[in-house]
């Protein structure tokens, strides 16, 4: 009686231990989890183009979605950029009924977002550039940069995201162009 | 000996698995920290940002969701109709009331993973506010349903359940401060093909 008593201690020392020991993991593997993913926005992004490179986000564009863009009523089209290889200029040309714009961190936080009320004339044209490359290029704005929005963004590897409205069928067209139109660069300076 | 190292098992199999399971599981629940509640309406104003929650942050990193910015819009999402029931994609509804200010709203039917509603015909599950016909006092009915009605009509197909998704596009309500006074439709339940 007396040893099955202890064993039953045992048993439930062993538990309890278990528990705590389920705590501490729990806690470890959710801290770990954005670290290791391969899922995220970026390692998607990164199996389907290059830097710099303008990817559709929406099934439109043929085959599976790259990233889930939620809303049906909306085109996306994303590009990843490196800000340690120089600045990165963002253009659109066209007039679409709204676009949007964010930028994300190397773990898809979002940084910064604006839309077309933001910009001049309602024309996307935007530079994504360190604090440092910020002081270099107050010193003195080029010509061609002076109605761009310039974000300041403390990242180095980044993902910028366009997303557009489409009301009805017979805007599919005008905002595909717009995106076909869209340019994602490294910015000489 | 033998006892002590199924002793010993035992803890690091409750650890592992139960830890585990346990991140697993909170992640897949839709509600969670951080989620703002309207009426039948949930929101995460703060998923996708620095500021984010653990819980959010591995969500984003394990879905690949690129959340909309402040400056973009803000979405909330729907499970339970006015009487808390689960949203069927078999059921009709009506989607009453006014909405928040906004450049302009969308509006779609969901499944699980909270793509659009798969309906295999041209028109779309979904609605846009400038497309919608208004009440004199400005609120707008919608009906939800399998089959054509008259004023506004969300298509919706298949069986199993559904979520709404109603996103605000360039809305002060996105702003910290503007959700207090808030107030969403009202999501009723007409009826049930069973």
């Amino acid at each position: 009686m007396r040893s099955f008593y202890a064993a039953m201690r045992g048993l439930l020392h062993a538990v309890l231990l278990g528990l705590l020991g389920a705590g501490i993991v729990h806690i470890a593997v959710l801290l770990l989890v954005p670290e290791f993913s391969e899922r995220d926005a970026w390692s998607r992004l990164s199996m389907a183009s290059d830097l710099y490179k303008m990817t559709r986000l929406d099934a439109e564009a043929g085959g599976a979605p790259v990233v889930k863009s939620v809303d049906p009523l909306f085109y996306a089209t994303a590009c990843r950029f490196d800000l340690g290889e120089g600045m990165v200029r963002v253009k659109a040309p066209g007039h679409v009924p709204f676009w949007s714009v964010s930028v994300y961190d190397r773990s898809g936080h979002n940084i910064y977002s604006f839309n077309d009320h933001t910009a001049t004339g309602g024309v996307l044209d935007a530079v994504v550039l360190t604090p440092a490359q910020m002081i270099d290029v107050r010193k003195d704005l080029p010509e061609d940069l002076q109605g761009a929005i310039f974000v300041e963004a403390p990242i180095e590897e980044g993902i910028f995201v366009i997303r557009a409205f489409v009301p009805d069928e017979s805007w599919k067209p005008i905002v595909s162009h717009f995106f076909e139109q869209s340019s994602c660069e490294l910015q000489d300076f | 000996m033998l006892k002590n190292a199924f002793l010993t098992l035992l803890s690091l199999a409750i650890a592992i698995v139960g830890g585990g399971g346990s991140v697993w599981y909170a992640l897949k629940v839709q509600d969670g920290v951080g989620a703002i509640r309207i009426g039948q309406w949930t929101a995460f104003p703060d998923i996708g940002t620095p500021a984010a929650d653990p819980y959010s942050k591995a969500r984003v990193a394990r879905e690949g969701v690129l959340a909309l910015g402040r400056a973009e819009g803000l979405s909330f999402v729907a499970e339970r109709d006015t009487g808390g029931a689960e949203l069927k994609r078999e059921c009709t509804y009506t989607i009453e009331g006014g909405f928040p200010t906004a450049r302009f709203w969308t509006l779609y039917a969901a499944d699980q993973s909270l793509g659009v509603v798969e309906t295999g015909k041209p028109r779309l599950a979904a609605l846009q506010s400038y497309g919608v016909v208004r009440q004199p006092d400005n609120s707008v009915i919608i009906s939800a349903g399998h089959h054509p009605m008259p004023g506004n009509w969300l298509l919706t197909d298949g069986s199993g359940r559904m979520y709404f998704v109603l996103t605000f596009y360039d809305t002060p309500i996105a702003s910290s401060t503007g959700l207090s006074d808030v107030s969403l439709p009202q999501i009723v339940k007409v009826g049930c093909n069973a």
